[in-house]
């Protein structure tokens, strides 16, 4: 199973999606962007209380609900986000002190992983440059849809260093930028507890569908 | 450090203002400027002329922030972050416009140029019978 484990929707500030237009553009570039699902992750925010079974149904791709949070050591995406997560932290606050995000998410039955961790100033890797790193940390996203040159590449050499497993996330705040980078499993993945148990155990890997530029011929 | 406030602070109307009836020709003008042909935006005689949907961002308080803004941000340099807008009932002529200012919200993010504060200021925009005309939402970025 292939899914988008990084985007967000109208909720999130920065964003004008509707979820229902990221479903449209699957179903009309499904030979391209292969997905069977999507995960939100919406910033410094989680709504238990949103629904995606109709548009599940209508569409046929899996919806399910996440969160990205900022925390001292960059920005992390929580999975299974449950009432007891929420009440141990308040996701509006930017400072979440890393080490006990990745501690009581996983005691709660979540998994949080850093997203975009070669990017400057909320990325790991910047972090680890001058703090020590981080215990618990299973996976983190290995390819980012928002990535500039070089970021990824980054990443590539800390999960080497540390055995981190990869995920991928397209970072999509726009319609059109949905399913170019995910994540493959495979396991069936129906729930968001599926997911944890695939992400707490690393198996897991990131895909990427976006065009990859071919060098140019040399002249003769 | 982060930003300390009251919240209570944030809904509170700190503005008000009330135009003068809006014309016929203040609604074709906007609509034939942005190159509208539908009758109902640019015919004066329509008996349906309403403004163009776009015509509500005309409307804006006297003043921009309030007393309240918290002190740190008042000295600080600001960026235009965006707009988000709303549209309610259509405008009409003889419509008297309200625009009530309040601060909707402040929130801090993080990216990759390091920690920023936002805050949006909401224009609430009534007609002369309390039908909303439409809200915008306007957005400041605040570098750290």
């Amino acid at each position: 199973m292939i899914l988008d484990l990084h985007l967000h929707s109208d909720r999130s500030d920065d964003s004008r999606a509707p979820v229902e237009s990221y479903l449209k553009l699957l179903q009309r570039k499904r030979d391209e962007r292969p997905l069977d699902g999507i995960v939100l992750t919406e910033h410094r925010q989680f709504d238990p209380s949103r629904d995606f079974r109709d548009l599940e149904d209508r569409y046929g791709i899996r919806v399910l609900n996440a969160a990205e949070v900022e925390t001292d050591y960059g920005h992390m995406l929580v999975f299974g986000v449950n009432a007891d997560i929420l009440a141990r932290f308040d996701f509006a606050d930017v400072r979440l002190p890393a080490q006990e995000v990745v501690d009581a998410v996983w005691r709660l039955g979540g998994v949080a992983v850093p997203c975009h961790p070669g990017r400057t100033n909320v990325g790991l890797c910047a972090h680890y440059e001058t703090k020590p790193p981080l215990a618990g940390v299973v996976a983190v996203e290995a390819l980012n849809g928002g990535s500039r040159k070089g970021e990824d590449e980054r990443v590539a050499a800390m999960m080497a260093a540390h055995g981190y497993a990869g995920v991928g996330g397209s970072d999509a705040h726009l319609v059109s930028f949905i399913g170019t980078v995910a994540t493959a499993f495979d396991a069936d993945i129906r729930d968001m507890d599926d997911l944890v148990r695939e992400l707490r155990a690393g198996r897991c890997r990131p895909v990427d569908f976006r065009p990859q530029r071919t060098p140019a011929a040399s002249p003769a | 450090m982060p930003l300390e406030f009251d919240r209570a602070i944030l809904g509170q109307e700190f503005d008000r203002v009330e135009g003068d009836p809006v014309t016929v020709d203040e609604l074709v003008a906007f609509a034939r400027a942005l190159g509208e042909t539908e009758p109902c935006y640019v015919d004066p005689a329509h008996p349906e002329l309403v403004a163009h949907p776009t015509f509500v961002v005309r409307y804006r308080g006297r003043k921009f922030l309030p007393d309240t803004l918290p002190d740190p941000l008042k000295t600080r340099m600001s960026f235009d972050a965006g707009k988000d807008i709303e549209f309610g009932v259509p405008i009409r002529a003889g419509d008297r416009i309200s625009v009530t200012s309040s601060l909707h919200d402040i929130y801090e993010k993080t990216g990759r140029s390091g920690s920023m504060t936002f805050v949006v200021v909401r224009f609430t925009i009534r007609n002369q019978d309390g039908a909303l005309v439409g809200t915008i939402d306007n957005r400041m970025l605040y570098k750290r």
